[in-house]
């Protein structure tokens, strides 16, 4: 039995790369099963989903611990525990990166046996139309690394998956699984299914972490807990001030961010609580000094913020 | 509106939030957006009554964004969880076993599809019973936590899940306000979290009243409505310069419009940026649909200058 996972983020499109991908093995005469993860499946938050295909009728259920093939759409989720992409990975499995850094770099980041694939991106994933294309992109590297679809049963399930949309939309997507799918040719059918033998019935469906117990167990009639629920993890672009532009119009950027994570120091200068904001880019569509940046997060990430400038700067007036 | 408030200016809105981050809304969530300007204003002396929806996700155990209490009810009868609540309080009151100032103020949170369709008999009886509640309703216009149904508050025009082929739904979005506004209660109004100082105004004349008060929020909602998060707040004022959502109030006993935008921007500036109406423009403009929608614009404003003077 293929058992394969796709990680993304809420937005991209993975329960999409499962059903495209599910549909393309169920065309080519396979027992099928498909299904998102579903719980916090909100925009920005790290989500997963999964399928099964079998030539006999799969009777094995829930979420997949011990895959043979992980597809990763968002790059960033991939160091992140809580992401969970390197969960059961072991050199039997293939791990394939939707990245532009080469296999040798993630080699060595990463602690895994899994042997690493890199899907080079087809198009600027921080560009929002097309973005929804990266379900078909995904679906069509998984379809070509299983060895076991081909290109027009590919394309017809594509086809299938997305009736919804216009013909235009539904060619330019058949297009771009195509293209990932030939991308991914030189690694075509390195993706098997474990012998049955190898798989005992896995003894806990779900793994889940451990949290510390003050986290695990917080008091529930403590006040506004939600703090600790890190939202910021659903970022992949950070938004960055530059003081020298701000005019300190602290109620614009502080009345419109929807998640009430920027607030005024004693001096009018914005500040932003990163553990919680989700990247939504509001704040920066909306000020009017353009003094807000939306940056990729992974490079932000190794930055240090910029912090107001003294209170008793004179040209910005409060 | 009244020339004791507060917020004279933008520059008089909070500063710091009082709704703890941390919650699974969406990124770019309108609704979010404008409960949490609400909150702002109301405070943590309150207690809220959340039916089924996207808010209730906020307060996953164990945690929550708010500061004082939260119950959850069936999306038809949240209005009744709060008579339960008030009563309550009102009896520790009477007995002396809580203090006036530990009073809380009920709050009612529920989307459209609670407050335009599944709810609106509790919520009529709670009007009829006088309740002491403030009913806060965020309209994404559709079943969004279960995907973006169709629901009674959907507009012309638009496509759902339900709804995903030809011009989408076909009908009017239901006159919300108008049903609420004819039962009397105390005070309806129209916001939205793009015109927060708008909004803070109307949440602060709320509060100084009692009896059954209505704050109807319109919630640019990125999911459901497809766009990309960062255009929530240019969408949602774009709903307000276009008229497609007048901010209004009804209150002692008489319907005011706070803004009557002169000139209207044209529907199809705010239509044309959402998912849900794209097909009205693509792969070739549905000029029919779409002098439609902004006919029926017209024909608001042009009612309201009749009737207002304005
Ligand atoms: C009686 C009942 N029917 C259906 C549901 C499933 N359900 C949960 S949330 C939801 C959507 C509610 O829509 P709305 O009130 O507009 O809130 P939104 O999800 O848009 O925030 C539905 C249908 C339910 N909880 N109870
Ligand atoms: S809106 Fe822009 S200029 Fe105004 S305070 Fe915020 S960052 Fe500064
Ligand atoms: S990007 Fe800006 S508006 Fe969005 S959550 Fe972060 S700080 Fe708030
Ligand atoms: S689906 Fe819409 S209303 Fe619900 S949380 Fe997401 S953005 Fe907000
Ligand atoms: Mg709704």
């Amino acid at each position: 039995m293929y058992r394969i996972r796709f990680h993304g983020r809420g937005g991209q499109g993975m329960k999409t790369a499962s059903r495209i991908l599910g549909a393309a093995f169920f065309l080519e005469g396979f027992e099928v099963q498909d299904a998102p993860r579903y719980g916090a499946e909100r925009r920005g938050a790290p989500i997963f989903a999964f399928v099964r295909a079998d030539r006999s009728p799969i009777l094995e259920r829930g979420v997949i611990p011990n895959p043979d093939l992980v597809m990763v759409a968002d790059d960033t989720l991939v160091g992140m525990p809580q992401a969970g992409v390197l969960q059961g990975l072991n050199a039997h499995a293939v791990l394939a990166i939707h990245s532009t850094t080469p296999a040798g770099e993630w080699r060595q980041r990463l602690n895994t046996d899994a042997r690493i694939v890199i899907l080079p991106p087809l198009f600027d994933l921080l560009d929002a139309a097309q973005r929804v294309r990266v379900s078909a992109v995904i679906a069509g590297a998984a379809a070509c690394l299983t060895g076991r679809v081909g290109r027009d049963t590919l394309s017809q399930a594509v086809r299938t998956e997305l009736a919804d949309l216009t013909n235009t939309v539904i060619k330019d997507n058949i297009n771009k699984a195509l293209q990932a799918y030939d991308e991914m040719n030189e690694f075509k059918g390195i993706a098997e299914p474990q012998p049955r033998t190898d798989t005992p019935l896995p003894t806990g469906w779900i793994t889940l972490g451990l949290d510390p117990a003050t986290l695990a167990a917080p008091a529930i009639h403590a006040a506004a807990n939600s703090v600790q629920v890190r939202t910021g993890l659903w970022r992949t672009l950070r938004p960055v001030f530059d003081y020298s532009h701000c005019n300190r119009c602290n109620w614009v950027c502080g009345s419109f961010c929807p998640d009430g994570v920027v607030s005024a120091d004693e001096n009018g200068w914005p500040r932003i609580d990163y553990d919680h904001c989700k990247g939504c880019m509001v704040c920066v569509a909306q000020c009017p000094k353009h003094a807000i940046q939306g940056m990729p997060e992974g490079w932000a990430a190794q930055q240090t913020m910029p912090t107001p400038p003294s209170p008793d700067r004179k040209e910005a007036a409060p | 509106m009244s020339p004791k408030s507060q917020f004279s200016g933008m520059k008089d809105l909070p500063k710091t939030h009082l709704l703890a981050p941390g919650s699974a809304m969406c990124a770019g969530c309108g609704g979010l957006e404008a409960v949490r300007e609400i909150y702002d204003v109301l405070g943590g002396k309150t207690v809220f009554v959340n039916a089924a929806g996207c808010m209730t996700l906020m307060s996953v155990y164990p945690y929550t964004p708010f500061r004082g209490s939260w119950l959850y009810t069936a999306m038809a009868s949240a209005p009744a969880g709060a008579q339960g609540i008030r009563d309550a309080l009102d009896i520790l009151k009477s007995h002396d076993r809580i203090g006036e100032d530990e009073d809380l103020d009920v709050v009612v949170l529920t989307g459209d599809g609670s407050a335009y369709g599944m709810g609106l008999s509790s919520t009529s009886g709670a009007i009829d019973r006088d309740l002491d509640f403030l009913y806060v309703i965020y309209d994404n216009e559709g079943y969004g936590n279960t995907g973006q149904q169709t629901s009674a508050a959907t507009p012309h025009g638009a496509r759902t899940a339900t709804a995903t082929s030809g011009i989408g739904v076909a009908g009017r979005k239901k006159d919300l306000f108008s049903i609420l506004a004819a039962h009397e209660p105390a005070y309806v109004a129209t916001v939205i979290g793009a015109e927060p100082l708008d909004l803070a105004r109307k949440v602060e004349r709320a509060k100084t009243m009692s009896g059954p008060r209505f704050l109807i929020a319109l919630s640019p909602c990125p999911t459901g409505w497809g766009f990309d998060p960062q255009l929530s707040v240019e969408i949602g004022k774009l709903a307000v310069k276009s008229g497609a959502w007048p901010l209004k109030e009804y209150v002692d006993g008489r319907l005011v419009h706070n803004r009557v935008p002169k000139p209207l921007v044209p529907v199809e500036e705010y239509l044309k940026r959402q998912g849900r109406f794209r097909h009205l423009f693509e792969p070739r403009k549905d000029e029919f649909t779409l002098m439609d929608i902004q006919a029926q614009i017209d024909a608001y404003w042009a009612g309201v200058m009749d009737h207002d003077g304005a």
